[in-house]
């Protein structure tokens, strides 16, 4: 009789204490994201060089972009948050114009910007991601959806991610996989669609591309790590393999072994860019942030990359936050990058007509480049300036300026408001 | 050749940061640093647009923690 007392005693007792932990837990569960939080983003990029692969490796690669964008982030109840995004890339290309250099407004040439249709086009970007994270918040479970269309492209991309927290929260791990099924809609140089009037004797390696698809398929494996109370470190690891069309249909090529055909100043093109139908991509990367006190931070990363096309290309950057006042920050920032060039890459007019593969898109060239940067910080944690219902949390603007050993050079401002909705 | 290098560099990036991984668990307590806004193991918002005029500019993409590939008609 006393050992049964003693043990519904034990029961009893013991339920009190699993139904009080449970109840700790329910109350000090923390939501995910309390408030709706927006953000508007907005840039305004520009560059100029002389090595357009729309002409083959010469000519203007003026371009202009602005690139309105909204991302909002919605805590659907405790666990779950809903962020949706949307994007414009509004832009000017002169390489672009001249996909059709013929435009009769001034004599055709790989250096003057045509004013035919490919000279502008809108491309709009709309990605939505789902995340569900356990009670414990050592579980994070997502899915995402994005949706991209330009008048030569549009792609569609869905994926799923999936993060662990380990030893105190102090190890992150998380693997991420994503499929996008992409198409172009070629717009092929002027010179190579019906009814141009060629000069005689004007013979091209050109054929329509028969298949239009492009797919990529990546896996994405992350693992971050507090090291001490002022440093942790993330390492980063893609594997990423695409098939399909991974030419430009619009970039010309010129051979050295072909007789030159001129209109104008413009050469008329022995063929399009000729690149292999699959690349298997290898990234890895690495950020590095130590706190030195509570004014600066040292922010640092660096990627090795490398791929089946023979490119290996290695980026470093440092970022230094100096924290001014509570409120206000400068951020100054340095990036290197480097690499060398594709196996099928040569410049203007030097490929032969008998290679099977070949491009003159000095994107796939060997060269280095260095970017300045310069951002400021504005932060109100109590977000005490409201519009309408929105209080505003933070406001950020960098300027860039991006120069290419190849000559291209560019410049990029950049803003940012994050308002969190009361 | 290039391959090889790439696996030796990638294999002692997972040593060290393993091997690091390894020192005492920071408490909750002690995260007042390391939850710092400048300390986020990701990048600011704002550099996405540098972020894609970096992945049209130049071969290599992705390690970012961001996209890897697809979904524009870029590099």
């Amino acid at each position: 009789m006393t050992k049964l007392n003693i043990t519904i005693l034990a029961i009893f007792c013991g339920s009190i204490l699993f139904a009080q932990e449970k109840k700790t837990d329910t109350v000090f569960k923390k939501r995910v994201l309390e408030k709706t939080e927006v953000d508007f983003l907005m840039s305004y990029y520009t560059q100029d060089g002389n090595h357009a692969a729309v002409t083959g490796g010469i000519g203007t690669e003026k371009l202009n972009d602005i690139t309105p964008t909204f991302i909002v982030a919605m805590p659907l109840n405790d666990d779950d948050v809903l962020t949706a995004e949307i994007g414009i890339s509004a832009y000017t290309s002169a390489s672009s114009s001249n996909v059709d250099p013929f435009d009769g407004n001034a004599p055709a040439s790989p250096w003057v910007e045509s004013s035919g249709a490919s000279a502008a086009d809108t491309w709009v970007n709309g990605n939505f991601d789902y995340s569900h994270s356990s009670d414990d918040r050592n579980t994070v479970l997502g899915a995402n959806l994005s949706v991209a269309s330009e008048y030569d492209y549009f792609s569609i991309g869905f994926g799923g991610h999936v993060a662990k927290l380990f030893n105190q929260k102090n190890t992150e791990v998380s693997l991420k996989a994503n499929v996008y099924i992409d198409t172009w809609n070629p717009q092929y140089p002027a010179e190579f669609r019906a009814g141009f009037m060629s000069s005689p004797g004007y013979d091209t390696n050109y054929t329509e591309f028969d298949k239009l698809g492009r797919n990529t398929y990546s896996l994405s494996a992350s693992v971050s790590q507090i090291l001490t109370k002022k440093m942790q470190v993330s390492l980063f690891l893609d594997v990423v393999q695409q098939d399909g069309l991974l030419s430009a249909p619009h970039q010309r090529v010129y051979f050295a072994d072909k007789a030159d055909f001129f209109i104008e100043d413009f050469h008329l093109a022995d063929d399009v860019e000729r690149l292999p139908d699959t690349r298997f991509k290898l990234p890895v990367g690495m950020r590095l942030n130590y706190f030195i006190n509570e004014y600066v931070t040292f922010r640092s990363y660096y990627r090795l990359y490398t791929d089946d096309w023979g490119i290996t290309a290695h980026t470093a950057e440092i970022e230094l936050p100096i924290k001014i006042t509570r409120a206000f920050a400068v951020i100054p920032t340095y990036r290197y990058y480097t690499q060398t060039e594709a196996d099928y890459f040569s410049g203007y007019n030097t490929h032969l007509s008998t290679q099977e593969f070949y491009t003159s898109d000095y994107d796939l060239s060997k060269f280095n480049s260095n970017q300045y940067g310069i951002g400021l910080r504005y932060t109100d944690i109590f977000t005490k300036l409201k519009i309408f219902k929105l209080g505003l949390k933070s406001i950020d603007l960098k300027y860039s300026s991006y120069n290419r050993s190849d000559g291209l050079n560019a410049s990029i401002i950049s803003g940012g408001a994050k308002f969190v909705l009361d | 050749m290039k391959l090889n290098k790439f696996k030796i560099g990638l294999l002692l990036t997972i040593i060290i940061t393993f091997s690091l991984s390894s020192c005492v668990a920071v408490k909750e307590y002690e995260k007042v640093y390391v939850n710092d806004v400048d300390m986020k193991l990701t990048a600011n918002k704002i550099n996405k647009f540098e972020t894609s005029f970096q992945v049209y500019r130049e071969a290599a993409s992705g390690a970012n923690g961001g996209k890897a590939g697809g979904g524009c008609g870029c590099n």
